[in-house]
């Protein structure tokens, strides 16, 4: 059967932009090169534009979103409920409790207007097409209808360092530490970074006031159910076809060639368009551009098997924002953090645990078994150090480095994101200066995937606005 | 004949913006009178016999960034300003071998090429980019920034010339800006070179008086002022200027004195008086009251704001918006009164290369874990350095085949861990000197004597808050309209007839003089 288009990738943005296609009538084919879907969610806010068509889409939002181990043993927990927040927050400050609400006020002001951003394809601001003018126009005219006070926080506050920012507003360590992860999360770069604040933002949109961690769903696993779109699994795409500078098709690893005169990489513009393209297609100076694209991967995953309750649902270790930078010094020189920021999440006898920092280039050599190892004693012992109970309930452990995620998902530099969330690759920078619209030098090659506009967590955003562009450009 | 009691302008603060302020509002034909605290005019911008015979640009040590328009309009040249080129770098590395750039380019490149050939072509490329990206900014560094918040038919015009000027440069430059402005100076060289010294001392220069490292996002920005700088018309050339960058005041002085204005030293302003929201002069703190309609602060925002006046007197957001303001000083400076020249082990004994500048910067991660250091309240202990010999230029700074040295220091953070004391303060002293010993071994034996500033030092002396040399951090959030605060970026203040013109309005930062003479343009725009 002939195709209209091969999609590459089958998680939440290239299941995405297979299904829109396929409902403007398309005959699309989804390559995926791991043999069976791992089953964990989608983390990441979906796009409510997506929703309306998702019946059976389960967001879950954790209840509390974050529970901070204190020095002292207990926890801070911060809810979905704001008036539980400020409780929380007031055992341990009065002062920040009070200020708790109007600073999630602000800020949820700003990702109203980051969602906005987020769910239309990035401004053009060098463009000269009269449409383009009139929707930068609108996009400046609903910023100043936010007031007076919001244009200053979004000038001011998103080339800020999240650090900066908390310590204007708050004095309570933990209350700082658990905000301030979020400023880094896939970033190599600390809390005192500049443009970490809008990291922060980012994780923050789509999300009730007070709640900076994206929610999770069944995004992939809804899609899938769906029909429509042919999905092919175990099949790694080796190279993208290119005749007189257009896509043809794909070649399998297997050697099959499939052609399509659409092909849509859902893998990270790296991986596409240095790895899946012939090197000679490409302009230097755009190879260079792509090349540069910095995607340093800096988490690792532990997975935990557990045989009893580990004592908590969601546990975090964050306890300090001067904490997240001394872990993130140990990064910069190619380190493990010696004492790394945690976020555990238990369900099911199952412990996952995102680690910053376990960066993919380590300054002594490669990551190997011993310190794999060595990263999933360090990060038990952590954790059990908060919840004693963890300790003797683990039965298993199995840990995912930046390296580990390239060589089985294909992530460049193990990067999640596709691309670091930094001020230079935003927007119209992302994935590099110019190319912001979803389509590529070569005609036909289009990417979808978190590396190009909005970016991670956000789930299916980049696949339904590249699913747009390419329909748009057809017709 | 007895001074007049009432002038037209009275502004606080000698330094150079003030003095370029005070100039042009004397060449308006205004009565100006100039107070300065200190015994002499410059602020930061002065030359001290610190020691006997020993002449030292005790502060600020080059000048790059004086603006061409106010060199013109001042006539600074025929009130005795000269500037004498500063060509060279030399950076010494701990395996003996060296990074130098000379005044001349194809002795640069060669020498480039030596260590890489690639970044050799590269580094062509790239000059002529941040060439032009230094011609895109340049307009709006003499610019008064539009305020984004409002409606006013001048705010939206000047937003949409801003918008203008940005689209005109075409997609490749903005991108290129866009870039330089949200990067780390690390990763914006980390994509033109390999060379790590070059990047090491290239970044280097974006970190100066700043609280960041190499590393952190916003430091790219300031690479582009090394092409900025503009001297006689002349683009990207640095200077010493004759006699020390005190005479750079001096001949502002003696241009503002020339066109009428009366400048007043040993006469510290207590208070601005206001009455019924409007300035009606200032109070000495010998209680001697003058009276002017309006009255100009050259000082910083926290002094200008929150000291000068009563914090009452202002709206409760300008008050946070100020208190919030960093300044946060990071840097130091030692000077060094030498008996003889030091000699680098890479470079051993006299030559050209101590007519320029020494930047001790072997390696980005060393200046990355000098900001390390002081990101926890530690002075760096192996700090960067950037070092001048004015005297190998300009003799009449030492005696007779004696010399001076300028080492500029950083990191040295103002709140020091401890806090900053006499003993501190040599220890720090130590730190450089060592430092220093590992790449020119005979220093130790070269000094005669030694002064050690520290941020606290700086403060004491120039009345610079917490000692940071830009009169307020120049980070992405503290520039432009935002500079020094929101809404107050204009140069006016809550206050009728009070006005604003140091380094912590827009542009700020460097010998420039852009804020005294944008501040001035505001001024008399309003008809004061």
């Amino acid at each position: 059967m002939k195709h209209d288009a091969i999609v590459i990738g089958a998680g939440a943005n290239g299941l995405v932009t297979a299904h829109l296609l396929a409902r403007a009538g398309r005959r699309v084919l989804v390559l995926e090169r791991q043999a069976a879907d791992d089953g964990a969610p989608d983390a990441g806010w979906v796009p409510p534009q997506l929703v309306s068509g998702l019946p059976g889409l389960d967001v879950r939002r954790p209840d509390p979103w974050i529970a901070v181990a204190l020095p002292d043993g207990g926890r801070l927990e911060l809810s979905q409920d704001l008036a539980r927040s400020t409780e929380a927050i007031r055992r341990l400050s009065p002062k920040d409790a009070a200020r708790w609400p109007a600073f999630c006020a602000r800020m949820h002001r700003l990702a109203g207007f980051l969602e906005a951003l987020y769910t239309a394809p990035p401004p053009d601001v060098e463009s000269r097409d009269l449409s383009e003018l009139v929707r930068l126009a609108l996009l400046g005219a609903r910023a100043r209808r936010m007031g007076k006070q919001a244009v200053v926080d979004l000038l001011r506050v998103l080339p800020m360092s999240a650090a900066e920012l908390l310590d204007e507003w708050f004095e309570s360590d933990a209350l700082k530490g658990a905000l301030g992860a979020g400023g880094v999360l896939h970033l190599r770069q600390g809390p005192r970074s500049g443009g970490t604040a809008f990291v922060l933002l980012h994780h923050h949109v789509g999300s009730l006031p007070g709640v900076f961690r994206p929610p999770r769903s069944n995004l992939r696993q809804e899609l899938a159910g769906l029909p429509g779109v042919e999905v092919r699994r175990g099949a790694a795409v080796l190279r993208v076809t290119v005749r007189d500078g257009r896509a043809t098709g794909i070649v399998l690893a297997n050697g099959d060639e499939l052609t399509a005169p659409v092909v849509v990489s859902s893998a990270d513009p790296r991986a596409t368009l240095l790895g899946l393209v012939e090197p000679g297609w490409l302009d230097p100076e755009f190879a260079h551009a792509v090349r540069n694209i910095k995607c340093r991967g800096v988490a690792a995953r532990v997975s935990l098997t557990v045989n009893r309750d580990p004592g908590f649902a969601t546990l975090a270790v964050a306890p300090s924002l001067e904490y997240l930078e001394r872990a993130y010094d140990d990064a910069k020189y190619g380190r493990v953090s010696a004492s790394p920021y945690l976020e555990a999440r238990a369900e099911d006898r199952r412990v996952d645990v995102h680690v910053q920092y376990a960066p993919y280039a380590l300054a002594d050599g490669g990551w190997d078994d011993g310190r794999r190892r060595a990263l999933g004693n360090a990060v038990i012992e952590r954790l059990a150090l908060h919840a004693p109970a963890l300790g003797p309930a683990v039965t298993q452990c199995e840990v995912l480095t930046p390296k580990d995620l390239e060589d089985r998902q294909g992530l460049t530099e193990g990067n999640a994101y596709h691309g670091e969330l930094t001020l230079d690759q935003i927007l119209f920078m992302r994935p590099v200066a110019g190319w912001g619209r979803y389509r590529t030098p070569i005609r036909g090659l289009f990417l979808c995937g978190a590396g190009t506009h909005p970016g991670g967590a956000i789930a299916g955003g980049a696949g339904r606005l590249a699913a747009r562009a390419i329909l748009k450009g057809a017709a | 004949m007895a001074p007049p009691r009432s002038y037209d302008a009275i502004v606080i603060g000698g330094g150079h913006n003030g003095l370029v302020h005070a100039a042009y509002l004397a060449r308006a034909s205004r009565r100006v009178l100039v107070l300065e605290r200190r015994p002499r005019v410059g602020g930061a911008a002065v030359t001290e016999e610190v020691f006997p015979g020993f002449k030292f640009s005790m502060f600020s040590y080059v000048v790059s960034l004086l603006r061409p328009e106010i060199i013109r309009d001042l006539q600074l040249p025929r009130h005795g300003l000269h500037i004498l080129p500063l060509e060279s770098t030399l950076t010494p590395m701990p395996s003996g071998d060296y990074l130098a750039s000379w005044a001349d380019h194809d002795a640069s490149r060669r020498e480039l090429v030596r260590h890489s050939p690639r970044d050799a072509e590269a580094y062509d490329v790239y000059g002529r980019l941040m060439h032009h990206m230094a011609h895109a900014v340049k307009p709006i560094l003499g610019m008064v920034p539009p305020d984004p918040t409002s409606l006013s038919p001048g705010d939206l015009l000047g937003l949409l010339r801003l918008g203008k000027h940005f689209r005109g440069l075409g997609a490749e430059k903005f991108h290129a800006l866009f870039k330089l402005m949200t990067m780390s100076s690390a990763d914006f060289l980390d994509e033109w070179f390999e060379t790590d010294v070059l990047k090491a001392t290239k970044s280097a220069s974006g970190i100066i008086g700043t609280f960041l490292g190499p590393r952190s996002p916003g430091t790219a920005y300031v690479l582009l002022h090394h092409y900025m700088g503009e001297i006689d018309g002349v683009f990207r050339a640095w200077g010493f200027a004759k006699g020390g960058t005190g005479s750079v005041s001096e001949a502002i002085a003696s241009a503002a004195r020339a066109f009428g204005a009366e400048i007043r030293t040993d006469a510290p302003v207590a208070r601005v008086l206001v009455k019924g929201g409007r300035t009606t002069g200032v109070a000495l703190e010998s209680g001697e009251e003058i009276r002017a309609r309006v009255v100009v602060s050259g000082l910083d925002p926290r002094r200008t704001f929150l000291q000068l006046l009563d914090p009452k007197q202002l709206p409760g957001d300008l008050v946070d918006d100020i208190a919030r303001f960093k300044f946060r000083g990071s840097s130091g400076k030692v000077n060094l009164a030498l008996d003889a020249l030091p000699s680098f082990t890479c470079m051993p004994g006299n030559g050209p290369h101590l007519r320029g500048a020494m930047s001790i910067s072997p390696s980005l991660e060393y200046v990355e874990r000098a900001y390390d250091d002081a990101k926890y309240g530690r002075f760096s202990r192996r700090p960067y350095m950037d070092i001048v010999i004015p005297s190998m230029i300009d003799p009449g700074m030492a005696p007779p085949g004696k010399h001076v040295m300028s080492i500029f220091v950083q990191y040295a953070p103002y709140h020091l861990e401890g806090g900053w004391n006499d003993q501190q303060r040599e220890v720090f002293g130590d730190a450089v000197i060592g430092a220093l010993e590992q790449f020119a071994p005979n220093i130790r034996s070269c000094i005669r004597h030694r002064q050690v500033l520290t941020p606290v030092d700086i403060e004491r002396i120039t009345g610079l808050t917490e000692g940071n040399i830009f009169q307020g951090e120049l980070a992405l959030h503290q520039l432009f309209f935002l500079r020094p605060a929101p809404g107050w970026a204009k140069f006016r203040t809550p206050v009728k007839g009070y006005y604003q013109c140091g380094s912590g309005t827009h542009p700020g930062g460097g010998i420039m003089g852009a804020s005294g003479r944008l501040a001035a343009l505001a001024v008399l725009q309003d008809g004061a």
